[in-house]
């Protein structure tokens, strides 16, 4: 590759560096030389419509946008001038003009807005034009996020936010001149969009009130919020959040941009699942007395749990962990271990397969990002893990690299494969078309899942490995992606927890007198174990069922003691990703009631 | 006494919910210094309804019928320098959301068809004032000289436009002292 060619310019009388192919903009950062901006985000591709990052080109008598004009070597620009000044403002008074940006009343208001800052830093504190005032609808049929046109300054910051990072390119500019306007699909509500997946990218990037969180709308500034780094917990990706409070509650999750796992992206589970959902909270200690689940002390509870395990010497002891659990109450179970005669972690369905090897997949994430050709099998990170899909999307439909999706289930990456074959074929021909799709690729990735995890998938995972294997030019072993589905899966296989996705057998081997279920944050409060045929019926014949959990549920109403966990954002510690990488987990809030982390129930109940 | 003379104020209400005027009452005993240099003549804070001649006029609210085009115009032609004061009169705010619906189904939800209405009628009195067709902010009818940006401007932000004017200034927004919200 050959260097780019370093050039020189002067910007405002400053001799400043740059190298060709850089905009005017990127250069004037670069030297710590500000110019406005309103439509520009770094991370997406320049628009130039905004027209606030106007500079001047000495020898031209025009004006440019900075965002997307090419620095020049040799070429002298103003940033800063009366005229410069004048003709911000008026841009900006424009777009006063042009809709209805009433503040006081908009749910981006006291700091949020960034139209708002630039009209502050231009002291407009009137607008020379007429209102136009025109009659523009809402759109809140989204489930999370609305859309008020009212407010919308056509910047497209949403439109190559959803093209450009989620990569569905739900959204679009429709109409003409002055009816401009933003257009889910092929101008339909949000409600009705088949497309979108709601990941809430698009209000990350809105500078206006345009779109909004619908749950977060009028819950006060985000400026004013205290914002907590910590990891979502939702899938083993691991994205980096930053989540908003106020008065001890969440105001708004957005992506971490400074996480090297998602650079600020989310999908609709890290986004809103974990906060804007309604979910019962279990917030005491409770004992079922005559029948009936009653609030307690924890000293209470923990004497009734102690009575029960130490009820007999010959009493058989077992414990159920959710695979969402960190590092930390990992290494507690270490601890713990003596009082149980077997400890297993329910799994999400065919993951156990994956934990049997737990494999962590280092640089995973980077290796995706340069794909030139992916191949999926038994795995839809569609479902499960937007982030994966979302790179995916860009993958091929920016960078045109190839999509093989082999035995999974049809997801909206279907759409955009090469090959996707549900039921897939052992022919010679088939594996002839594979090859041929995939017989170019220089940087191949092979994804697999827990689907992958049977007879077939494994015979085509050996395939796959084969016909990669023997291309690009590096001559190194492909190593394939592991993708389980479960949070903390891996971490918890590696450290010898047996993985269990057939729970009625395991709790068949031998009569229990004790069950722990250390349901953790599941969200459906570790109800899904019942959904197992004939676990509620084994379950009912335990005595002894104590639910550490943190969301109310039909387990909880089985058990004889419920213990009220901590969720994802009351939680400090660590979990691994799929990379393997760990990382932290930082409470921005204080557990809700009575409830305490996993851990140290653990170490209070069992040390 | 001074022996200058008291710089005589007046202020209006138009269409607004007079919480312009409740920020000026928010100066608390710095009216009483404000009190020592001018002199209220009209002001809904007054109770006096006529307009004399006057050196500076600060209007709130915005123009949605013809009384209160009557009124910015009266002062317009009787004050030396017209202050806009608050959102509605720079903006329109929120009297000029019902710029999006046609006046009349305005005027039929309002009065007719509202939850607490039983028999109802969209008042016809010549002696109402006629609402206009669209709300609008105060200087597309006047010129206004100076503004006074908020919803409603709090205390210090009208102290400061006000001390600036006494002292012969325009005053200038900034980021630290200016919002619309």
């Amino acid at each position: 590759m050959i260097a780019p060619k370093e050039i020189t310019l002067t910007i405002d009388g400053k001799a400043c560096k740059g190298t060709q192919g850089q905009t005017i903009l990127q250069v004037a950062s670069a030297n710590g030389i500000e110019i406005p901006t309103l439509c520009y985000l770094k991370h997406l591709s320049p628009w130039g419509g905004c027209r606030v990052c106007i500079v001047e080109i000495q020898g031209s008598p025009k004006v440019v946008p900075s965002c997307s004009t090419p620095a020049t070597d040799g070429g002298a620009i103003v940033t800063n001038s009366p005229r410069l000044q004048g003709l911000r403002r008026l841009t900006l008074e424009l777009l006063f003009s042009e809709r209805n940006h009433f503040c006081p009343i908009c749910p981006m208001n006291k700091g949020d807005c960034d139209l708002q800052q630039q009209a502050y830093k231009f002291g407009i504190d009137s607008v020379r034009y007429p209102y136009l005032y025109p009659s523009l609808p809402v759109d809140l049929s989204g489930k999370y996020l609305g859309l008020d046109h009212n407010r919308c300054i056509l910047c497209t910051r949403c439109v190559r936010t959803c093209d450009e990072v989620e990569g569905t390119h739900t959204l679009d500019i429709g109409n003409r001149g002055v009816k401009n306007q933003i257009v889910v699909d092929l101008n339909i509500t949000f409600g009705m969009s088949t497309t979108c997946t709601s990941c809430g990218a698009c209000v990350t990037a809105c500078p206006t009130g345009a779109l909004f969180d619908k749950a977060a709308a009028f819950h006060g500034p985000l400026v004013k919020c205290r914002q907590t780094r910590t990891t979502c917990s939702e899938c083993p990706v691991g994205c980096g959040v930053v989540v908003y409070t106020k008065d001890d509650r969440i105001v708004d999750v957005f992506g971490d941009v400074e996480s090297p796992v998602n650079r600020g992206h989310l999908c609709r589970r890290g986004r809103y699942d974990t906060w804007a959902e309604p979910r019962q909270r279990i917030r005491q200690p409770m004992v079922r007395r005559d029948g009936k689940l009653v609030a307690t002390s924890w000293g209470d509870a923990v004497r009734t749990i102690r009575t029960m395990i130490s009820g007999s010497t010959d009493w058989q002891n077992a414990m159920l962990v959710s695979p969402r659990v960190t590092n930390e109450t990992i290494r507690a179970l270490h601890g713990i271990g003596v009082r149980f005669d077997r400890i297993a972690a329910f799994v999400a369905d065919k993951e156990a397969g994956c934990c049997t090897t737990p494999e962590f997949s280092t640089d995973g994430m980077s290796r995706l990002q340069d794909a030139d050709a992916i191949v999926l099998v038994g795995v839809e990170p569609s479902r499960t893990h937007g982030v994966i899909a979302a790179k995916i999307r860009t993958a091929v439909r920016r960078r045109g690299a190839k999509l093989v999706i082999l035995h999974s289930r049809r997801t909206d990456l279907d759409t955009y494969a090469d090959i996707s074959a549900s039921v897939v074929s052992l022919e010679r021909k088939f594996w002839k078309q594979v090859g041929d799709v995939l017989g170019t690729a220089k940087r191949p990735v092979l994804i697999y899942g827990p689907a992958a995890m049977s007879a077939v998938g494994v015979t085509i995972l050996d395939r796959l490995i084969k016909t990669l294997g023997t291309i690009g030019d590096g001559g190194e072993m492909l190593a394939p992606i592991q993708l389980p589905t479960s949070t903390n899966s891996l971490a918890l296989a590696a450290a010898g927890v047996e993985p269990v996705e057939d729970v009625s057998t395991w709790l068949a081997v031998q009569p229990l007198n004790f069950l722990h279920v250390l349901a953790s944050d599941e969200p459906d409060g570790g109800a899904r174990l019942l959904k197992e045929p004939h676990v509620r019926a084994l379950l009912e014949q335990i005595d002894n069922v104590v639910v550490q959990a943190s969301y109310e549920s039909e387990l909880t109403r089985l058990a004889r003691v419920v213990l009220p966990a901590a969720i994802w954002c009351e939680k400090t510690g660590t979990i691994t990703n799929f990379e393997g990488r760990t990382l932290p987990l930082q409470a921005a809030l204080p557990a809700d009631g009575e409830a305490r982390e996993d851990k140290a129930i653990l170490e209070m109940v069992f040390a | 006494m001074s022996d200058n003379p008291k710089i005589k104020v007046a202020t209006a209400w138009l269409g607004g919910c007079s919480g312009c005027h409740m920020s000026f009452l928010d100066l608390d005993e710095r009216l009483l210094d404000l009190a020592k240099l001018v002199e209220f003549t009209a002001s809904p804070i007054t109770d006096v309804k006529e307009i004399p001649e006057v050196d500076v006029g600060i209007v709130e609210g915005a123009v949605c019928n013809d009384e209160n085009e009557h009124v910015l115009r009266t002062m317009r032609a009787r004050c030396k320098v017209l202050v806009a004061l608050g959102d509605c009169a720079l903006t329109g705010n929120i009297p000029a959301l019902r710029n999006q619906q046609k006046l009349a189904d305005v005027l039929e939800r309002s009065y007719v068809e509202s939850e607490s209405t039983q028999a109802g009628d969209v008042p016809g009195a010549p002696e109402v004032p006629t609402l206009q067709t669209k709300v609008r902010p105060i200087q597309e009818f006047v010129k206004v000289d100076a503004h006074i940006p908020g919803c409603p401007p709090d205390a210090d932000a009208i102290w400061y436009a006000v001390t600036e004017l006494l002292a012969g200034r325009k005053p200038e927004w900034t980021p630290t002292n200016m919002r619309y919200d």
